[in-house]
């Protein structure tokens, strides 16, 4: 192995990257407040405790149907949030792709005001939009699926117009010479060729969308983020094992039924 | 005319007939109907609430406090965001919020780095070098389910769990963080790894390479781009999510959010909003100036 060939030769592009992300990783570990040590007093206790609550966690029947409600609120939030989130996305997502009207200066610019709106809705977090739809609205179930779908609908509407955009020109000039409007071309010759990306990708999101739904408890939404929160309070930790796994059940079902789909749309 | 109709054919062939995709479909559309029923029709709903005058008034009443429009329960003044003394405070917890962002990131890549390789299929049974053995079949299995159950449970989730141990700070909500995205970069680094090209690897193995050569020139090289693209990737996201999980690790940037509007300081919500925005924004051109790097040489 000659010397020209070895990755020390020199410090290209891609070293002084790993270089400049360790020197990082490393700053950030000197921002740390490390005095008084980092486990607080109890936490040692419960940092064993927690572990071995696992063997075996909470396996009442009353529990465990504890445990499936709270997995269905969490699903139900989680549906509606992405429903939504379509619902919104969709419209948005066809205006930012500029696909539609005369083509001209004006589409241009409503399809880039449309795309900076998204980025703003998406760069959010979904949270941060629940804490203040409930602090504007008050508490309920609408403000958590409105936090949900703002966000998604800002991812959704961004990857559906790259999606619409990214078709291939050949049907398209066939719609069009033989005389379809714009909007006739959106619907007869777009929509058709990336039905089923706009459909793989909205479940791919609703995986996304479960996760999301559990971490709405910080609202008071209930659901197993909601549970996980009470058990943890009345330092239950078996209890919080079980609902761990119903939502690592939770997201490998819709995971594996997401997969399941796009693998059979795509073949 | 010439029209490709076959492009158009093929393309809504998968929702034809009694497909698994078209049962999968309609499956859902039931779901989402329930799950709406489920929600408007459930005690606390608050679609009643959206049809009332009051509920509208005081949305907006927050929402202009918000933006210093009107005074709030604390009686006015002078907005937070036109206060630069205000933007100095806050500066500190979103460099702060920065650093615990990084920290995760930090920690997410070491633990993948130390575990991505006999996490994929084609290390652990021996195709890429080394030998087989049960030990490293039973470690593959383990780490999988590992990643599968650390990328399942949310950051704010494992975030309230270990502020049960750690001493509030940046720590515990990076290790959060770190925690979330170390199954998911490790799941996608595996997979780098199972994609690769075997090609150099086994003309390394046929030149008589030892284990720690193969991994040196015939994996780590093909393997570390894709890797260092997926963290800087997950960065973006990460910095989205800093703020939240300060809510409960109490560091940075949420803490001080989740503070003022229980205050009802709104300006200052505002403002937090206002960096957070910033750091996002930073962020993702951070990200996608290093992500050019990691490509060309």
């Amino acid at each position: 192995m000659t010397w020209t060939n070895s990755p020390f030769r020199s410090l290209d592009a891609r070293r002084l990257l790993s270089l400049v992300l360790i020197g990082a990783f490393v700053w950030s570990l000197s921002s740390v407040d490390w005095r008084g040590g980092i486990v607080h007093t109890g936490g040692g206790d419960a940092l064993k405790d927690f572990p071995l609550a696992l063997f075996p966690p909470e396996l009442s029947p009353g529990f465990l149907k504890l445990g499936l409600i709270a997995s269905w609120q969490t699903v139900v939030h989680a549906v509606a949030g992405i429903t939504l989130a379509i619902i919104i996305g969709l419209p948005l997502g066809i205006i930012a792709s500029g696909s539609l009207g005369k083509p001209g200066r004006v589409r241009m610019l409503v399809a880039a005001v449309m795309r900076f709106i998204l980025a703003f809705m998406r760069s959010i977090h979904e949270l941060i939009w629940a804490v203040l739809f409930v602090a504007a609205f008050g508490l309920s179930s609408l403000a958590a699926v409105l936090a949900i779908a703002i966000p998604y609908a800002g991812i959704l509407g961004r990857i559906y117009s790259e999606l619409l955009n990214d078709v291939s020109e050949g049907p398209l000039d066939g719609l069009r010479s033989a005389g379809a409007s714009p909007a006739g071309v959106l619907i007869y010759g777009r929509m058709p060729m990336v039905l089923t990306d706009l459909l793989s990708y909205g479940f791919y999101r609703f995986e996304c969308a479960i996760r999301a739904a559990a971490i709405m408890s910080f609202v008071g939404i209930r659901g197993l983020g909601f549970e996980i929160q009470l058990s943890l309070h009345d330092l239950k930790f078996a209890e919080v094992w079980t609902l761990l796994l119903f939502l690592f059940g939770l997201v490998l079902l819709v995971d594996y039924w997401s997969t399941s789909v796009r693998r059979s749309l795509n073949s | 005319m010439i029209t490709d109709n076959s492009k158009l054919v093929e393309a809504t062939r998968g929702l034809r007939g009694i497909t698994f995709p078209r049962v999968s479909l309609y499956g859902f559309l039931v779901l989402s109907v329930v799950s709406w029923a489920y929600i408007i029709f459930g005690v606390d709903s608050g679609l009643g609430d959206l049809f009332t005058g009051r509920s509208w008034s005081n949305a907006g009443h927050f929402f202009s406090q918000l933006l210093g429009l009107e005074g709030g329960l604390t009686g006015g003044g002078r907005p937070a965001f036109f206060d630069l003394g205000r933007w100095g405070e806050t500066g500190k917890l979103a460099y702060k919020t920065l650093m615990m962002s990084v920290l995760a990131i930090g920690l997410a890549g070491f633990g993948v780095l130390v575990t991505f390789l006999p996490a994929a299929r084609n290390v652990s049974n021996g195709e890429l070098g080394g030998s087989p053995s049960l030990a490293l079949g039973v470690l593959y299995h383990v780490l999988r389910l590992f990643f599968a159950f650390t990328r399942a449970v949310p950051e704010l989730i494992w975030a309230m769990v270990i502020v049960f141990f750690l001493s509030p700070g940046i720590l515990p909500g990076a290790i959060a963080l770190g925690l979330h995205n170390y199954g998911i970069v490790g799941k996608l680094s595996a997979e780098v790894v199972e994609n690769m090209d075997p090609g150099p690897a086994r003309a390394l193995r046929s030149a008589g390479a030892g284990n720690i050569q193969m991994l040196a020139y015939g994996i780590i090289p093909q393997a570390m781009p894709h890797f260092l693209t997926y963290l800087l990737y997950r960065w973006e996201v990460v910095i989205r999510t800093t703020v939240v999980v300060g809510f409960v690790s109490a560091g940075g940037l949420g803490q001080e959010f989740r503070l003022n509007l229980s205050f009802f300081q709104y300006t200052d919500v505002f403002l937090i909003i206002l960096w957070y925005l910033i750091l996002v924004l930073a962020v993702d051109l951070l990200s996608a100036f290093l992500r050019r790097m990691v490509l060309v040489r």
